[in-house]
């Protein structure tokens, strides 16, 4: 099992790092967040900012949660990688040896929460060079970190399971947008939750989005010690995505 | 002990029967063909000895494994080549060999792999991407690769559709080569007769989801194939009079005659007709024993393929 994960994993970390088009998307991408997303409210007075955002600077407030997003739709790359692989046969090849079937998944997960992990240094570094001055806390930094990769795997876990069995390239697409969109909005990635109704409240107090952002912001925009809370709640997430995807695969996972 | 042993194997998706009771054996070392045209159920038939997809009932072992209950077990002992060619072409030959080496769990993969290169005459091309291969090296590489783990028996779907004149009879090649040196056991599919009579030491013939015969290609022949006598004549001829030589029609100008043995009848055939302008003999080739056997006619296909494109080109108009 952990020599097949190694394998398909590095298949998946070679075939990334060759493609132009994924260091295209992992650099430009956050350039084009923080310069047209991010300057949306660069009117704001910061004594407002202040108040109700806990930093002088929105860019600051919204790179972690940027981050947050960045992971999550890059999840979808494991569920779009999945369906290519059956389409072009590759599933075939592999499933005809004694691979299990977890590995092709997991490789999958880890694959895409290593692209996702790729793109945070470098929305931190446009970031810096847009003149957001960073607060980090160490301890709090190394929990985002791990957090980072935990949500990677389940979201990317909870995309994959969804599309299990199709061989629909428009499948990955679709079913990321049902989930990202809802996830994106009602979570703290953009905007705090002081000015959400009540029920877009409850959500988001459940939407691990959240809770990624706020690790984010704890390490990197306020500098405060870390939230085992939020941590764990992640974990938890990413496990039951993990686990409930796990089951699926060894169910409906077939070579076409 | 057989490699390969199936047992009544019947294959339903949803109404569609893929299978339809097929048995057949194939013993070790042997080169076994699968004959069939399009949709007979080769592919199903592999796919469900390798493992990829269950039987609806029947039994089938692989190098003595059961492919439903052990699996794994089979995995281990096989290698299977595609007809479309699967290989990573952004990573190198060396890349693609690593990888299949790992996921059948072989150690030694740098040395073994770099022995497979040298013989099927890859070395030169290790480090390159496989997208900049020609199809014929892409082909060698996939043969590669499924030798990495050292298989008891290799799958091969149609292993040479898609290929040109030279690199299918460099393909042929490596088949016999890799049967002969490294004791692999073959079983492929084809639907090219010529591939079958080139390569196999036994075929099986399979229409429809059932195994129409099995046997040597010479056996075959012997049994189902046919010789056609073809004579050109001047005047219309009464074939009934042609019965006691075989199966007789007269068609534009001609006369077909299936027979066994052409050439002992041959003289009495052209006694018996008044007025031959020519006389041809096509002897019988696993062509006629798959015709015969699976009642497809390439030449029907033309035909209909033909009346197709003249109701295409009257709508036109």
């Amino acid at each position: 099992m952990i020599a097949q994960l190694y394998a398909l994993y590095k298949r998946e970390v070679l075939k990334m790092l060759r493609s132009r088009y994924m260091w295209l998307m992992i650099m430009v991408q956050p350039v084009m967040w923080i310069i047209f997303f991010g300057n949306s409210l660069a009117g704001l007075p910061s004594a407002f900012l202040a108040q109700f955002f806990g930093v002088g600077s929105y860019l600051s407030y919204m790179l972690p949660g940027m981050a947050s997003i960045t992971v999550m739709i890059t999840g979808m790359f494991s569920s779009a990688s999945l369906v290519f692989d059956r389409r072009m046969g590759y599933l075939r090849r592999v499933l005809a040896t004694p691979t299990p079937k977890a590995a092709v998944f997991l490789a999958k997960a880890l694959g895409a929460a290593t692209r996702g992990l790729l793109t945070v240094p470098v929305i931190l570094a446009v970031g810096a060079l847009l003149g957001v001055r960073y607060s980090v806390n160490p301890a709090s930094l190394l929990l985002w970190v791990a957090a980072l990769v935990a949500a990677g795997v389940g979201f990317a876990a909870l995309f994959t399971a969804l599309t299990v069995n199709t061989s629909d390239f428009h499948a990955p697409v679709v079913v990321g947008n049902f989930i990202m969109m809802p996830l994106m909005f009602t979570s703290t990635a953009l905007f705090p939750k002081q000015f959400f109704p009540e029920w877009l409240k409850a959500i988001s107090a459940v939407n691990p989005l959240t809770y990624l952002t706020e690790l984010g912001r704890d390490a990197v925009t306020y500098g405060t010690p870390p939230d085992a809370t939020a941590f764990i709640y992640l974990a938890a997430f990413s496990a039951a995505a993990t686990a409930a995807a796990l089951v699926l695969v060894e169910r409906f996972l077939t070579a076409d | 002990m057989d490699a390969v042993l199936v047992e009544n194997l019947v294959k339903r998706y949803g109404d569609v029967v893929a299978l339809d009771g097929v048995s057949f054996s194939v013993a070790g070392g042997e080169v076994f063909g699968l004959l069939g045209p399009n949709g007979a159920g080769k592919t199903t038939t592999i796919k469900i000895l390798t493992g990829l997809t269950r039987p609806t009932s029947g039994r089938a072992l692989v190098a003595g494994f059961d492919v439903v209950k052990e699996a794994r077990e089979v995995k281990r002992r096989i290698g299977w080549i595609s007809s479309e060619i699967i290989v990573d072409d952004e990573l190198t030959a060396l890349e693609n060999l690593e990888i299949q080496a790992r996921l059948h769990g072989v150690s030694n993969w740098r040395e073994r792999a770099l022995q497979l290169l040298r013989y099927f005459g890859l070395v030169e091309a290790v480090n390159r991407p496989v997208g900049k291969f020609s199809t014929g090296m892409r082909k060698r590489l996939e043969v590669a690769m499924s030798l990495l783990h050292g298989p008891e028996i290799l799958f091969m779907d149609e292993p040479t559709a898609g290929l040109d004149v030279g690199a299918r009879l460099g393909f042929w090649e490596v088949v016999r080569q890799i049967n002969r040196e490294f004791g692999v056991t073959v079983l492929l599919t084809t639907h090219y007769m010529e591939e079958a009579e080139e390569l196999c030491r036994r075929v099986a013939v399979i229409n429809k989801g059932k195994i129409a015969a099995v046997g040597t290609p010479d056996e075959l022949k012997a049994k189902y194939g046919v010789d056609v006598i073809e004579l050109e004549v001047e005047k219309p001829v009464d074939v009934s009079r042609l019965a006691p030589f075989g199966e007789a029609a007269a068609q534009d100008g001609k006369v077909l005659i299936k027979t066994r043995k052409a050439e002992e009848v041959l003289a009495d055939v052209v006694k018996a007709v008044d007025g031959v302008k020519s006389v041809r003999v096509k002897k019988s080739s696993l062509d006629t024993v798959f015709i015969n056997l699976t009642g497809a006619s390439i030449e029907g296909e033309q035909t209909d393929l033909s009346k197709i494109y003249m109701r295409v080109w009257r709508a036109r108009r």
